[in-house]
């Protein structure tokens, strides 16, 4: 469940209409008033029975839709082979990539890719490459966000900053990842680390989630369940980030936490828990916000933590691959997370200060003129369009 | 001011005296040159480190001292027991690469353990007219600070405070004082008010945003007879903009703050303190 879905995105920009309402609106102040009143009450008052029914609704609806996008992949075979031509890792990497264009949002999409794997649609490689894709395309959302306040009229640099951070160190992380991973997996380094379903779940799935499915599938045509699949999947991610606690975090009540963003093995490790718990990179971006208050994230930190929250936003999707029962579909997601990881680390290690200017420096040049951003947007749609063409 | 000089009779060590000269003859207090040695037969050539150092500090009352020891250790045990409100060091690097490589350079070292504000003097050796004082506002918390009061810096708990409180002999009425804040925030999520990300010192000021009202209280807090006191905003990433700025400005001294604490807080902050006296090309007074 990644940064870019959308119910991600109709929650930012409430908060983001909040702000342009209230002026100088401090999500860190609101965050300041709840935690007074959350800390006169007992520990068992916190406990919320209406979130906590949402987290299994949600739940349920994950399940659910894995198991409707598995019956349903085989019917979309015919439109993903001929129509789409998604034949080699280039393409499917370039298919995940629009697709999550098309839907805004990318956890669904690597979903749906392990599904086209495990019903022979694409192969190994390129269930890796449309995930890969998804990512790259889930990226791009917060982009298109600050784009359209653009067009509002608002200042540029500002409403585009976090979004072309984003999808630069998504880029610029996840290609050379893409090339390492299709390495790992043609070598089958990682094949050996698999993970299957326990005997526990799959008669739970057994018996609350294949009545429904059965039931979908002798009622819908198979590209249909799949779609069914699709927008249940949505739904899940939409319920998943309403249950999620308010965390926030503020300056003035945790000074030194403060400075723990200067630190990128800091950053990078908290953007690794953080989005493992909230499974989603803008959320993770969001309880980062109070840290310096009115909206504003610091230049130092925000890069490490994207690094740590792309990684970890695949979490959901290694939990669809151990709901599909598919050894394989698990090995291809530890490949994306292991190769991902691996050139994080290594730039983290070997030449941080480097890439943070140079994505900084990067950042400033496609804000600064308007045909620097014309010319960036239109290379990131033409870029999945050439590589469905290849 | 009671301030301790140090020597072992290296070029670096000249730098440092010949900076603090100008410091040690405006001090109310005889300043003291320090000189560590390894061995007892080490101390001819202390003596003559000291005699050459009483030569730079000429016009300032000097009394000198020899201890035997470690240098790092001996010039922090030197600075608590002698209970020192400044120390200068020059910028000694540890002949050792794997120690600097653990523990960073002596001067570093000095820099964390001393109870006192150090000076690290660098290249320059003239008078002080310039002076950067970078303020993060982490020491404080705007929120809790009540009105300015000038008579009372003590009431304000920043980097400002414990300069003007500990180090006012520095001041001589002369001098031009900039005070620096970066702000390196960019819009957390398009749509956010983002007037201020773009803003200069007077316009935060005027708005009364959190970055002016530092500014403000600084400007308060510092201003004196004589002395021309500045706020300045920079935008961008915190070190790269302090060090322009010093260049630019071409200041005589920077002040920074010193952050790192002990324990898991060594690991898990950031030491900015570090990276920029690593990095400054001029002296750089760490207040604490």
């Amino acid at each position: 469940m990644e940064g870019s879905r959308e119910p991600e995105v109709s929650e930012l920009s409430s908060a983001e209409e909040a702000l342009l309402d209230d002026g100088v609106a401090s999500l860190a102040t609101t965050s300041a008033d709840s935690w007074a009143s959350v800390e006169q009450r007992a520990w068992w008052q916190h406990i919320n029975l209406r979130k906590i029914a949402l987290f299994l609704v949600s739940l349920y609806l994950f399940v659910l839709a894995i198991a409707l996008m598995k019956d349903g992949a085989r019917g979309l075979a015919p439109l993903v082979r001929v129509l789409f031509s998604v034949n080699s890792p280039a393409n499917a990497l370039g298919f995940g990539w629009l697709s999550a264009y098309l839907i805004m949002s990318g956890s669904p999409i690597a979903a749906a890719s392990l599904t086209f794997f495990d019903a022979g649609v694409i192969d190994k490689l390129g269930a890796f490459a449309m995930i890969n894709g998804s990512r790259l395309g889930a990226s791009f959302i917060v982009l298109f966000i600050g784009f359209l306040y653009v067009l509002r009229g608002r200042n540029r640099a500002t409403s585009l900053s976090m979004g072309l951070l984003s999808l630069t160190v998504t880029a610029l992380t996840h290609v050379p990842a893409f090339l390492l991973g299709l390495w790992l997996l043609s070598r089958g380094t990682l094949d050996a680390i698999q993970m299957r379903s326990g005997a526990l779940l799959t008669s739970a799935t057994d018996v609350t989630i294949e009545p429904v499915a059965q039931l979908v599938t002798g009622l819908l045509p198979l590209w249909a369940v799949f779609l069914v699949g699709l927008g249940l999947s949505m739904a899940s991610f939409s319920l998943f980030d309403r249950c999620l606690p308010q965390a926030t975090l503020k300056e003035s009540q945790v000074g030194w936490m403060s400075r723990l963003v200067y630190r990128p093995w800091v950053m990078f490790l908290l953007g690794c828990l953080i989005t493992t718990i909230s499974m989603s990179v803008s959320i993770s971006l969001s309880i980062l916000v109070p840290l310096s208050a009115r909206g504003f994230v610091r230049r130092e930190n925000v890069i490490p933590y994207i690094m740590g929250a792309n990684i970890m936003t695949f979490v959901d999707t290694l939990l669809a691959a151990v709901l599909l029962k598919n050894p394989e579909a698990f090995t291809v997601v530890l490949v994306v997370m292991v190769s991902v990881a691996f050139i994080c680390l290594l730039v983290l290690a070997l030449a941080y200060n480097r890439f943070q200017h140079g994505v900084l420096a990067f950042v400033e040049r496609v804000t600064a003129k308007s045909r620097n951003l014309a010319i960036f947007m239109v290379g990131i749609f033409l870029a999945p369009i050439l590589l469905m063409l290849v | 001011m009671k301030i301790l000089l140090t020597t072992h009779g290296a070029p670096h060590d000249e730098v440092a005296l010949a900076f603090g000269a100008h410091i040690a003859r405006g001090a109310n207090e005889p300043a003291t040159v320090l000189c560590v040695v390894e061995r007892a037969s080490d101390r001819p050539q202390a003596g003559a480190a000291l005699k050459r150092a009483c030569e730079l500090l000429r016009g300032a009352e000097v009394h000198t001292k020899i201890r035997m020891g470690q240098a790092c250790r001996e010039i922090i045990n030197e600075a608590e027991q002698g209970k020192y409100d400044l120390v200068i060091v020059g910028e000694r690097p540890d002949p050792n690469l794997l120690v600097r490589f653990l523990s960073g350079s002596d001067t570093i070292r000095v820099v964390e353990h001393a109870p006192c504000p150090v000076i690290v003097a660098k290249r320059k050796t003239g008078p002080i007219v310039r002076i950067l004082v970078c303020d993060s506002g982490a020491q404080g918390r705007l929120a809790e600070l009540g009105p300015i009061v000038p008579e009372r810096p003590e009431a304000v708990p920043s980097l400002l405070a414990r300069f003007t409180a500990q180090l006012a002999d520095l001041l001589h009425g002369e001098e031009e004082v900039t005070v620096l804040h970066v702000m390196s925030q960019i819009s957390a999520a398009p749509g956010v008010k983002d007037k201020q990300l773009r803003a200069e010192a007077k316009e935060l000021i005027e708005e009364h945003s959190p970055e002016g009202e530092l500014l403000e209280r600084d400007v308060h807090v510092l201003e004196q007879p004589g002395v021309h006191v500045w706020p300045k905003i920079r935008h961008g990433l915190v070190i790269d903009e302090i060090l322009a700025e010093a260049q630019a400005g071409r200041y005589d001294l920077v002040v920074i703050g010193a952050h790192r604490g002990a324990g898991w807080q060594r690991i898990l902050l950031d030491d900015i303190a570090h990276k920029i006296l690593v990095q400054m090309d001029r002296p750089v007074l760490v207040v604490r």
